[in-house]
């Protein structure tokens, strides 16, 4: 049972600069991005499946979680 | 056959395109030069609409110079040295996207489907295909 | 000159005389275009002491040297003169299509002079240049008389235009533009008003020349591949400004019922998705924008279009007054637009009144009956006429919060959210230090255009204080600006994340001259002590008690949210300012020193 993450921009950083990891299903996005010490709080936008979702959204079997953080802003 | 598709409700009106445009057929930065036209709707509905050249011939079928030929990508195209500016082919074209404007250009000009207009719109509304035998 | 218009067009409204001159080679040397064209000519021509609503005032209005070209964004247009808010510099950027037809038509500034005896628009085709009568437009909505405009002219006319709220002297008047598009801050179409021009109509048929043709077009291919080619695109399409209320409201920087907090309980209805879904009709974008970060909108319960709300709007008409609702938000948003105010101004001051009301510093008598509560919708919708015909409590209003609070008193001053007397724009500062001090300092009162810190605060530590954070605000407020002075749009390498050294072979191949990063940082720096040197002319006393953030940014902490508790302390706004000083070659009062001037080339300009 996996997912697979995917992050963005400056967020790339924390996973070693690697494109993609696979992580576990079960936790929320918040658990997982913490678990990789990924700061949460600048994370400014998760999809799931290309869907906007919550950092309390679960992960499950099959997904593909996007991560964004905020750059700039306006 | 190939020729330009535009998906206008993708369009967000920026006209890059029509620079583009301007930059391949008269080496110029001149939207209002430009082979393609994007209508705005607005206030309401707040929409833009974009028209294309759809390759149909029917400019060149009408064209009494003949200056209206057919390029190595198929697409038809003017022939700027051989235009005399009479106009026959402007009310003819379907789509409004064949242009005579004498005050900015000595001949009429319409799409040659460079494609640069793709290559720069970044929302994927234009894109070059094989032309779809009517329904 | 390559990649210029070439002219500077002058239009002396009192005398009706229209005169051209040819642009100064060595002021695009100096000031490149756009912003800098603004603040070099506000600065030489409009006497010291001159009243921001009187003749002497001039509206500066410009576009850069990339405007118009096929570069991402190249829709940027800088409106600059005295500001009828602050009484110091006042510079607001625009976006879509304006920039670009000025340029068309042989321009690269307009400049407004003197005032009109009576209302007019000014038109403009290619060189046939008139001063219009528009007895008919004056005193209606702005979108209505740009509608009215394009009917009668074309589509191919650009318009900008005042709304009533201009006319009627709101020191927060914006310019409106492609139906959403404002040059809004600092009261520029206040000054536009006050001239009794309702609008400006042009069109341009001609050709902007460029030194290399082939490198430019190279040049810009790059940066329209790499927009293309960021993984950041297609999310931003999506929602834009938006994108960042989510993530505001999670780390406590969504302004919350005056800036009392930075969270705020009803905000998961304003979040950027809900609106993508609920009203978002059409994406947006300026000239040559591949990243079309404007939401045209469209509300069910008021059957109402609007572009927007984008993020700056959202937090200050929504949380800041406490409104959970999208579809009320965009119904604010939209009447701001068609009365002709700013929704970053208005919303603040609104706010402030709500805060009197629930204090009970503001009655029921004074407000006309209105119940100001937070998160009262009707009475913000009351209010918004009532402030473009400044009637009612809207007259108080009309003034901007500093006045405002120094006219009524009681201690509301210590809740009036400005610095420099400008309403701060929706990031609540209370646990971010570098974007205080962004605030603090920006050159036309607490605007986030010119620096935009606050990510980085939480990257590197959001309460910390040092020299490292000082000089990224100022390496912002460098970099950021350059692009309202080249006349395209930052948020590519923003939000795009692209390559910043894409700009320079653009640029050169345009102009003709070749221009590193670190050469446009110096051009920003010179703007920059310029403007400053503006505030020091036009304010007397003027120093460092003017870049004082609001009281309740180091002394209230917030009650609720995630900054609840936390604060910044009086002490390292003190020493943020010194480090600040020190680094931008300023004295202990915030001058820049004689020195720092010869540097940058400005001290005969300055003397
Ligand atoms: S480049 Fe694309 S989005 Fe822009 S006007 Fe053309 S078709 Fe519309
Ligand atoms: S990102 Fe937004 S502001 Fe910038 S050019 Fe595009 S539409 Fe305009």
């Amino acid at each position: 049972m996996s997912a697979r993450l995917h992050a963005l921009g400056i967020l790339k950083a924390y996973l070693g600069g690697k494109n993609e990891v696979v992580v576990e299903t079960g936790n929320t996005v918040r658990e997982t991005i913490r678990a990789l010490d990924i700061p949460p709080e600048i994370v400014a936008l998760v999809l799931v499946n290309d869907t906007p979702q919550s950092k309390e959204y679960r992960v499950q079997d099959g997904d593909v979680v996007t991560l964004m953080a905020v750059v700039g802003g306006g | 056959m190939l020729r330009l598709y535009a998906e206008s409700a993708k369009c967000s009106g920026c006209r890059a395109c029509l620079v583009a445009c301007s930059l391949n057929l008269f080496q110029e930065n001149n939207p209002k030069k430009a082979a393609l036209a994007i209508l705005a709707h607005f206030p309401t509905p707040g929409t833009y609409e974009v028209k294309v050249c759809t390759q149909c011939g029917e400019c060149a079928a009408v064209c009494p110079t003949g200056a209206i030929k057919q390029n190595a990508r198929g697409a038809y195209y003017v022939d700027f040295a051989e235009c005399t500016l009479c106009e026959a082919c402007v009310p003819v074209c379907p789509e409004n996207v064949m242009f005579v404007r004498a005050e900015l250009a000595p001949a009429a000009w319409k799409c040659d489907l460079c494609g640069d207009c793709v290559a720069v719109c970044g929302t994927d509304v234009l894109r070059i295909g094989e032309i779809e035998a009517k329904a | 000159m390559n990649g210029y218009g070439g002219n500077i067009l002058r239009v002396n409204l009192t005398t009706g005389k229209i005169a051209k001159e040819p642009t100064p080679p060595e002021l695009a040397r100096d000031f490149l275009g756009g912003r800098g064209f603004g603040a070099y000519f506000l600065f030489q021509e409009v006497p010291q002491g001159a009243d921001p609503l009187g003749p002497e005032n001039k509206l500066i209005i410009s576009s850069g040297p990339l405007s118009g070209l096929l570069i991402p964004g190249a829709g940027k247009c800088d409106f600059a003169c005295k500001s009828p808010l602050t009484g110091g510099y006042a510079g607001a950027s625009l976006g879509g299509h304006l920039t670009a037809e000025i340029k068309y038509a042989g321009l690269d500034s307009i400049i407004l002079e003197g005032i009109s005896p009576k209302p007019v628009y000014l038109f403009i085709d290619d060189d046939r240049i008139e001063l219009r009568d528009a007895a008919s437009l004056w005193g209606k909505g702005a979108i209505t008389v740009e509608k009215a405009l394009k009917d009668q002219l074309g589509e191919e006319f650009q318009i900008a235009c005042v709304g009533p709220g201009a006319e009627n002297g709101v020191r927060y008047a914006h310019i409106n533009h492609d139906y959403g598009r404002q040059a809004g801050r600092g009261g520029v179409g206040t000054v536009m008003g006050a001239k009794k021009v309702k609008a400006l109509a042009i069109r341009g048929t001609r050709a902007i020349p460029v030194a290399d043709l082939d490198a430019y077009r190279r040049a810009a291919r790059n940066l329209y591949d790499a927009c293309k080619q960021s993984e950041l695109l297609k999310p931003w399409q999506n929602l834009g400004t938006t994108m960042v209320v989510s993530w505001c409201d999670e780390v406590g920087a969504l302004p919350t019922r005056n800036f009392s907090a930075g969270s705020f309980e009803g905000g998961k209805t304003l979040y950027g998705p809900v609106m993508r879904e609920q009203i978002v009709v059409t994406d947006k974008g300026c000239f040559g924008c591949p990243s079309p970060c404007g939401k045209y909108s469209r509300t069910k319960r008021y059957g109402t279009n609007v572009e927007g709300p984008e993020y700056e709007t959202i937090g200050m008409i929504g949380s800041n007054l406490g409104i959970a609702n999208i579809e009320d938000v965009a119904q604010i948003n939209f009447l701001c637009d068609e009365w002709g105010v700013d929704t970053i101004s208005a919303g603040g001051a609104i706010a402030w009144a709500m805060e009197c009301y629930e204090k009970g510093i503001l009655t029921k008598a004074e407000t006309g009956g209105l119940d100001l509560k937070f998160g009262n919708v009707e009475a913000v919708l009351t209010l918004i006429p009532q402030i473009a015909k400044r009637e009612g409590l809207g007259a108080l209003l009309a003034e901007g919060t500093r006045r405002a609070a120094r006219a009524l008193g009681k201690g509301s001053e210590k809740f009036a959210i400005e610095v420099k007397g400008m309403e701060q724009s929706a990031y609540a500062t209370h646990s971010a230090t570098a974007m205080l001090l962004a605030y603090m300092t920006a050159d036309v009162g607490a605007h986030h255009n010119r620096a935009w810190a606050i990510t980085y605060d939480l990257q590197v530590g959001r309460e910390l204080v040092n020299a490292d954070k000082v000089a990224r605000v100022i390496w912002l407020q460098h970099i950021r600006p350059m692009f309202d002075t080249l006349g395209a749009c930052r948020l590519q390498w923003v939000e795009l994340n692209i390559d910043l050294e894409l700009y320079p072979p653009a640029l050169a191949a345009i102009t003709g001259v070749e221009r590193s990063w670190r050469d446009l940082e110096l051009v920003s720096e010179r703007i920059w002590n310029l403007t400053r040197m503006y505030w020091v002319r036009e304010v007397p006393g003027f120093g460092r008690a003017w870049d004082m953030p609001p009281q309740r940014f180091y002394a209230e902490p917030p009650k609720t949210g995630v900054t609840a508790g936390k604060i910044t302390s009086l002490d390292d706004v003190n020493k943020l300012l010194d480090l600040y000083y020190e680094q931008r070659g300023w004295d202990a009062n915030g001058l820049p020193k004689p020195e720092t001037l010869k540097r940058l080339g400005l001290d005969k300009l300055v003397a």
